[in-house]
């Protein structure tokens, strides 16, 4: 009978069909030479380290994967990855915080040659005598400026402030800042600051990297580098850099709530504006048609606090390479070749400065020609003192949405000491709260 | 016959029950296991006891509360909005009504569009068409803009779903219970009441229960629509994010620290007992009401 | 459905509120649909434009024909996101339907106290939200190498299989015994029996349960997000979206996230024109058994 043969051949194909599912990733992985997989951290550096690992895995034939991890997951990836098998063997983490959760999947780097192309030992992350975590890369922020624009500012009959040195601190940044605002104009802008976007695409520059000035500043004053409650010293200063972005920017304060990265970047690559708050990264998407690499410089964030003549800018790292100690053996050792190759070699040294911008503290470093990483340079030449990165202190990714919450709230309801309250609410005891949870 | 169906379990019951056993019971039951510990990667974890609990249920640093009480109100209006808009269309297009097949699938086509993708085409649309031009704001300035917005979405979505069913059982409706209704002298709200809706219970029944699990356990559109922004601080420096509802709740607070997973995983439990309770509790209620019309 | 009681031919007369009724209709249905078709049009504009203008059509100033489309296509790979999301969907769809009604009809056949476990057990993982399993069930995926777009359809298949059982078994209740009876008598094994008697009848319950499984796994996010290998590169439709959105520092290009919509939303249209009058029927069935 026919159907008879047929129903047994059905029959079969769906059993087997149900165990080869099953049983299809068993047999795998496992096998073979060393390998190595690097979770990322930067999506805007995807395409080059993908690029960078297929040339590796071409001229060596070690297999090298990346996965970028979508911005604001890193840690729940990472998480879920590390117990996988075949786990990543190189993460990061962002500093001593990030470290505290993931030492004990880090790798003794003290013996490798990656540690030893550090150009100063102060870019590791270390745990007693042990070296867990390398800085990849020495960021710097501050404030962007379009020197084109700003030279037509100086020339002006109706400007106060002359020459670029003069701008050394808040109450000359503010005069420049009302000036350019009030004469918008006649300059030939829509306003001094690009907008202070608060959507989830820009708000990091302000709950983030601004909020790191008042607590730098505690931090130096208290003499101390991790806190588990934070006075709030420089608040006021905080209200003063911030109110002065909300007066004096490309719109109003009530529509910050909508603007978008995007937005600022166009807004200063169109010529709109003046100032731009962002660091060397964001070099590739200023320029354009109205901003070339020599229009470009960065001033450092004057906050009004004592002694800020001498500020610079804040370079800092939040991005540490740790090998996952529980790799295996074989992935180990792929993993740091790979890394030595990136620091020291040509195709890899040129992709680290050029493809990606990076300034990295490695000895075989080629100069990024980043403009914003050379102003970085000239500013330390200078003597000026940067601003370490304080906020990988921060306690957790809640204190920094309060924070950013209330920043928006306030510049939403106009400017009020009541709106203030909230924000050094948010500052002062979501710290102390969210420290407390997350220890 | 069917004592010789059972040796044939290896072909029938088996693949179902393999697959199931790994990816839902495994899973399950490992997840109770690690909500009585702490724990930041799986293999790695200390048993706490009942503190992961006691942290959601009474400790307040957790928006626990927060998120079941806007998840509540959300369930309880959307739940309304759905059911008696979906029936009033559903009556409306049961009769003679001009195109009404057209009508029909509009109305049903937001359905089979994913969440994720809806959260994003509703947040353009708000923001871009109606809050930005009008007030300069955009969905996350108030947790009263996010919540509206959540309600829009998801009835868009499920009116339609709704709609479907409920047309099934009013066209299930004998027309000659009706007439006989008319001819009693029933007037129409009468033979509504009286008649029609004691017929259509069971699509009540079962829209009432997918509506409710529906609105409940969102995710999707949650997280894409506003993310569960605004955030607000509070004196005790705890921070509540507006407009989160308990799903999104607890994969935020799996994320916010990788200290905070064991907690993550207890909220989850709290979840699944809260949402087991709720279905069942309705679905014996309006069965009841089935059974005694 | 009772489609016999409402031949046209039984139908009163169109009457004057009906009439009315459609002019209502017609506009709420123009409204209900504005979202979809506003996002279609701005598709074609540029970034300016949706913003400034968003409800206005294109104009030669923000038309940017199929730009964003292009960039959408090159920078996201949503081609091979709408690949793998087909792979998964049919494979998934497949494996459930086969399984779980074989699986229903075997545990309604055979009342052993197993069986009858195994059915509540079924009912009760359908009010389990998935939040619970979210964190182990990667790990437990992971470790069986049920991780790409052709195993993953078995982790589908454990969690479908409580609805489906479900729907199977209120319809296999339904069957008549004497049915496979006689088809015993006349020397039918167990399995000719259920393919050559049962499946046939079962064809309506088949197209239910198949849409409803279409529609939750092709839309579904988190499942694939937490348990698709990563370093495979394996992306499903729902999960492109969320990182092209999301996924980066400042650079949100609000046109291509506009392109990228109506590539998602394209293929779920085309397949409910396709088939509309089972989808319907489906999501009735499915509603009633439930």
């Amino acid at each position: 009978m026919n159907g008879k043969r047929m129903t047994r051949i059905f029959a079969v194909l769906v059993a087997g069909c149900v165990i080869l599912c099953l049983f299809a990733g068993c047999g795998g992985g496992e096998t073979g030479a060393g390998k190595v997989y690097y979770l990322n951290f930067k999506p805007e550096q995807k395409a080059a380290w993908e690029q960078l690992a297929k040339t590796y895995t071409d001229q060596t034939g070690v297999p090298v994967t990346v996965v970028t991890a979508a911005s604001g997951t890193y840690e729940d990836t990472l998480s879920a990855e590390i117990v996988k098998d075949n786990p990543p063997t190189l993460f990061q983490v962002n500093g001593p915080v990030g470290l505290s959760h993931w030492k004990e999947y880090c790798y003794d780097l003290k013996d490798t040659d990656l540690y030893r192309e550090l150009t100063s030992k102060e870019f590791a992350l270390t745990d007693g005598d042990k070296v867990l975590g390398i800085a990849y890369v020495l960021e710097t922020y501050g404030i962007i400026y379009n020197k084109k624009l700003l030279d037509r500012y100086f020339a002006a009959d109706w400007s106060t402030v002359k020459r670029l040195e003069d701008i050394n601190g808040f109450s000359a940044l503010s005069k420049v800042a009302a000036e350019i605002q009030a004469h918008r104009e006649a300059l030939g802008v829509k306003g001094a600051f690009t907008s202070a976007g608060m959507t989830d695409s820009s708000d990091w520059r302000f709950k983030n990297h601004l909020a790191n000035l008042p607590i730098y500043y505690e931090y130096e004053k208290r003499g101390i580098d991790t806190a588990e409650k934070i006075d709030g010293t420089y608040l006021d200063n905080y209200r003063q850099i911030w109110d002065l972005y909300l007066n004096n920017a490309t719109c109003a304060p009530t529509e910050i709530g909508a603007k978008t990265g995007d937005d600022a970047v166009s807004e200063f690559r169109k010529g709109e504006a003046v100032f731009y708050q962002n660091g060397t990264w964001s070099h590739g998407e200023i320029v354009g048609d109205k901003v070339s690499d020599e229009d470009l410089g960065m001033l450092p964030l004057y906050i009004g606090a004592e002694g800020e003549e001498n500020q610079g800018l804040c370079t800092g790292s939040e991005n540490y390479w740790c090998v996952n100690a529980e790799a295996r053996d074989e992935d180990i050792q792929e993993t740091l070749k790979f890394l030595k190759w990136v620091v020291t070699s040509e195709t890899g040294t040129r992709a680290l400065a050029e493809e990606m911008g990076f300034s990295v503290p490695f000895k075989a470093a080629k100069k990024s020609d980043n403009p914003l990483t050379k102003a970085a340079e000239d500013m330390v030449a200078a003597g000026k003192k940067p601003v370490g990165w304080n906020f990988t202190t921060i306690p957790s990714e809640d204190w920094k949405d309060g924070v950013g919450a209330a920043l928006l709230s306030y510049a939403q309801t106009g400017l009020t000491d009541e709106g203030w309250e909230k924000v050094k609410t948010a500052f002062v005891n979501g710290w102390a709260t969210e420290y407390a949870k997350n220890h | 016959m069917y004592r010789s169906l059972k040796k044939w379990f290896p072909l029938f019951l088996l693949p179902t029950a393999l697959a199931f056993l790994v990816s839902f019971v495994v899973p399950f039951l490992y997840g109770i296991f690690f909500s009585f510990c702490e724990f930041q990667t799986l293999d790695r974890f200390t048993f706490v006891g009942l503190d992961n609990f006691k942290r959601v249920l009474f400790s307040g640093q957790y928006n626990f509360w927060q998120s079941l009480g806007f998840t509540a109100l959300f369930t309880v209006l959307s739940v309304i909005i759905i059911n008696v808009a979906a029936f009033l269309i559903a009556y409306a297009l049961t009769r003679n009504v001009p195109g009404r097949n057209l009508y029909r699938t509009v109305f049903f086509m937001p359905n089979l569009i994913g969440g994720i993708v809806l959260g994003y085409v509703w947040r353009t649309v708000i923001n871009y068409g109606v809050l930005i031009p009008l007030l300069g704001k955009d969905l996350t300035y108030s947790s009263t803009f996010g919540f509206i917005g959540l309600l829009f979405v998801l009835c868009w979505q499920q009116i339609g779903y709704m709609m479907i069913i409920y047309i099934a059982g009013l066209q299930s409706v004998p027309d000659s219970i009706l007439e006989a209704a008319k001819i009693d002298g029933a007037s129409g709200w009468q033979t509504m009441r009286r008649v029609t809706i004691p017929m259509v219970m069971p699509s009540i029944t079962i829209c009432l229960f997918l509506s409710i699990t529906n609105s409940f356990k969102l995710y999707d559109q949650n997280l894409a629509l506003t993310g569960g922004l605004p955030a607000v601080t509070d004196e005790q420096g705890i921070t509540h994010r507006l407009t989160q509802m308990l799903a999104l709740c607890i994969s935020d607070t799996y994320g916010n620290s990788a200290r905070a997973h064991g907690t993550a995983q207890a909220m989850a439990v709290v979840f699944f007992l809260l949402v087991a309770v709720i279905s069942l509790t309705q679905l014996m209620l309006t069965r009841r009401k089935e059974v005694q019309q | 459905m009772n489609r016999v009681k409402r031949m046209p031919a039984d139908q009163p007369a169109v009457r004057r509120s009906d009439i009315l009724l459609s002019v209502i209709f017609a506009v709420l249905c123009s409204v209900y649909a504005l979202p979809l078709v506003t996002i279609l049009y701005n598709s074609f504009k540029d970034k300016e434009g949706i913003i400034s203008r968003f409800f206005s059509l294109p104009n030669a100033e923000n038309f940017v024909g199929f730009r964003n489309f292009q960039v959408g296509i090159e920078q996201i790979g949503i081609f091979k996101a709408a690949f793998y999301s087909l792979v998964i969907t049919v494979l998934s769809v497949a494996l459930i339907l086969i399984c779980t009604s074989m699986c229903a009809w075997y545990i309604n056949r055979v009342e052993s106290k197993f069986c009858r476990f195994f059915y509540y057990l079924c009912v009760f993982s359908m009010v389990v939200p998935f939040q619970m399993v979210m964190f182990t069930l990667s790990l437990v995926a992971n470790k069986l190498g049920l991780t790409s777009p052709y195993t993953i359809p078995v982790v589908y298949l454990g969690f479908g299989a409580g609805l489906a059982v479900f729907m199977f078994s209120g319809f296999v209740k339904a069957i008549p015994v004497e049915v496979e009876e006689a088809a015993t008598i006349d020397g039918c094994n167990p399995p000719q029996m259920f393919f050559q008697v049962v499946l046939p009848m079962m064809k309506p319950t088949y197209i239910s349960v198949a849409i409803l499984q279409t529609m939750w796994v092709w839309n579904d996010y988190l499942l694939p997000y937490l348990v698709l290998d990563k370093t495979k590169g394996f992306v499903t439709i729902p999960i492109a979206i969320q990182t092209a959105v999301k996924d980066s520092y400042g650079t949100v290009d609000t046109g291509v996230n506009m392109a990228l919509l109506v590539l998602a939303i394209l293929p779920v249209i085309a397949f409910y024109a396709l088939c509309q009058k089972q989808i319907v029927k489906g999501v009735v069935a499915g509603a009633v058994k439930g």
